[in-house]
């Protein structure tokens, strides 16, 4: 497994006495769409939060591109994130910024580009999701489905190797939940690898390279989606999907 | 009744020096009161250990006894420790530490209504605390505060007139010296109420003006 973007191992989390994630492996080679599915309650978010040190891993490790990260190496963890994008389900974009000042925030103030190149960077990928002419827009004046996609290419101007996705249409309008899922196809067909966790599971068929069905804190199996879909082996996931898909 | 409104003519100019007094000190005092409740509501935001307990204390400490016993701590306490300040140093922080804890909660306040999704969003961008203070949790949060922050700066405003316990010559000083001379209680009292009256409402309409500006809705143009 040399070649992993990610390399998760016994990755475990707990809050007190409560273990969320309770001992985790999963590759996921570059250029890999992984989608996560599973009850509510099971860990994916707390999960996926690990990987880009929002929560402190209690046990096991990470290691993206080569780098290992221990638990508890906050500072380790830190510098990975910036090749780590998350987009979360409330669209999170900053209220008192216009669109563009949202994009060029970080890259600027984290010294990673000028201005100038910042702001066109952020207009090209303004036009990849349509929003070009909302550059000045702030978030109020957008619909959520809108607001959504510049929660993405706001994470993308940043330049991340990896790309989170928690759950990033469970809070949309249901008009506007295909917009959304239109970019991160677009995206996964760009190469980008992908972990994302959602409920739809017409884009976990159409989009995944690989299903994962987390249970109780633990990935109880992993398949491309036709394998998973249609022929699950775990008597878990058969519950699930039978419940989901029904 | 006698009321002298010629007494009052000619004592324009020593009550002007009082007005120019009571606005520097407390221009200057509100410039630093809004600078502790900013550093304050950060160092409890981010729970610094120590620095926070200190913080805590500090606001306890002022918000439970009288501004008058705070100030003469200042002139008259500090000197014996070798801290001594001049009498309009020892105004202005006086001022500024009184209205400096009510501050510390006003932004804490607006500090509170700031969505966690905010530093969650920050973080992942990789933007440092600081920057997530500064950039984003302070400007969302002065929103929220703005109106209990003006407030404050009123009430301070109104109370420089202790200073006038320690010998400044601000406006109370001024009026209550002259009375002691001329005897002309009701002359004075009325004029400096009328004075103060106008400053707070000169200070309520720029700060209506400027909170208008601030809490606009978040929209362009
Ligand atoms: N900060 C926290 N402190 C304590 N418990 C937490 C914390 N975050 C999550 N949990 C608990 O961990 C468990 C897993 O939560 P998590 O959000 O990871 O699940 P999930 O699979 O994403 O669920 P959903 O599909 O509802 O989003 C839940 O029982 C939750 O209450
Ligand atoms: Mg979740």
């Amino acid at each position: 497994m040399s070649d992993a973007l990610l390399s998760v191992r016994d990755l475990r989390k707990r809050f007190g006495e409560h273990e969320v994630v309770t001992g985790v492996d999963l590759d996921v080679v570059q250029g890999e769409v992984v989608v996560i599915i599973g009850p509510s309650g099971s860990g994916k978010s707390t999960f996926i939060r690990c990987l880009n040190s929002l929560e402190a891993p209690s046990g096991g490790t990470v290691v993206i591109d080569g780098t290992t990260v221990s638990a508890g190496d906050a500072k380790a963890l830190d510098r990975l994130r910036k090749d780590v994008g998350m987009v979360f389900q409330d669209y999170t974009l900053f209220p008192h910024m216009s669109v563009m000042a949202n994009m060029t925030l970080a890259p600027v103030k984290l010294g990673r580009m000028k201005r100038a190149e910042a702001e066109e960077t952020a207009l090209k990928l303004l036009d990849r999701v349509g929003l070009r002419h909302k550059a000045d827009a702030y978030p109020s004046e957008l619909s959520g489905g809108q607001q959504q996609r510049v929660a993405i290419v706001r994470a993308l101007a940043m330049k991340p190797r990896l790309m989170l996705f928690d759950e990033p249409t469970s809070a949309l309008d249901p008009e506007t939940v295909g917009d959304v899922l239109n970019v991160m196809k677009e995206l996964a067909r760009e190469g980008m690898t992908m972990i994302v966790v959602t409920h739809e599971m017409g884009f976990a068929r159409e989009v995944a390279d690989r299903v994962v069905f987390f249970d109780a804190g633990k990935v109880v199996e992993a398949a491309p989606p036709t394998e998973l879909f249609n022929t699950p082996k775990e008597a878990r996931t058969q519950q699930f999907l039978a419940n989901v898909l029904h | 009744m006698d009321f002298d409104v010629n007494y009052l003519i000619e004592q324009w100019p020593a009550l002007l020096d009082g007005v120019l007094m009571t606005l520097q000190v407390s221009l200057l005092a509100i410039g630093f009161s809004l600078l502790i409740g900013v550093v304050g509501g950060a160092i409890r935001l981010f729970r610094l250990p120590l620095l926070s307990q200190i913080v805590v204390l500090y606001v306890e400490l002022i918000r439970n006894t009288p501004i008058l016993v705070q100030l003469f701590f200042i002139f008259y306490g500090l000197p014996a420790v070798g801290l001594g300040l001049s009498l309009y140093w020892s105004g202005v922080l006086c001022l500024s530490l009184w209205a400096g804890a009510y501050q510390i909660e006003n932004i804490r306040g607006g500090l509170a209504t700031v969505e966690r999704g905010m530093l969650e969003a920050s973080r992942a961008l990789s933007l440092r605390p600081t920057q997530y203070f500064c950039l984003i949790a302070l400007p969302i949060a002065v929103r929220t505060s703005l109106p209990a922050s003006l407030n404050t700066a009123i009430s301070l405003l109104k109370n420089s007139s202790y200073l006038q316990a320690i010998g400044l010559a601000e406006l109370t000083f001024v009026a209550v010296d002259r009375i002691a001379t001329d005897f002309r209680a009701i002359e004075m009292f009325s004029a400096i109420c009328v004075i103060y009256l106008s400053l707070v409402a000169v200070l309520a309409l720029l700060t209506g003006r400027l909170s208008a500006y601030l809490q606009r809705p978040f929209q362009h143009q």
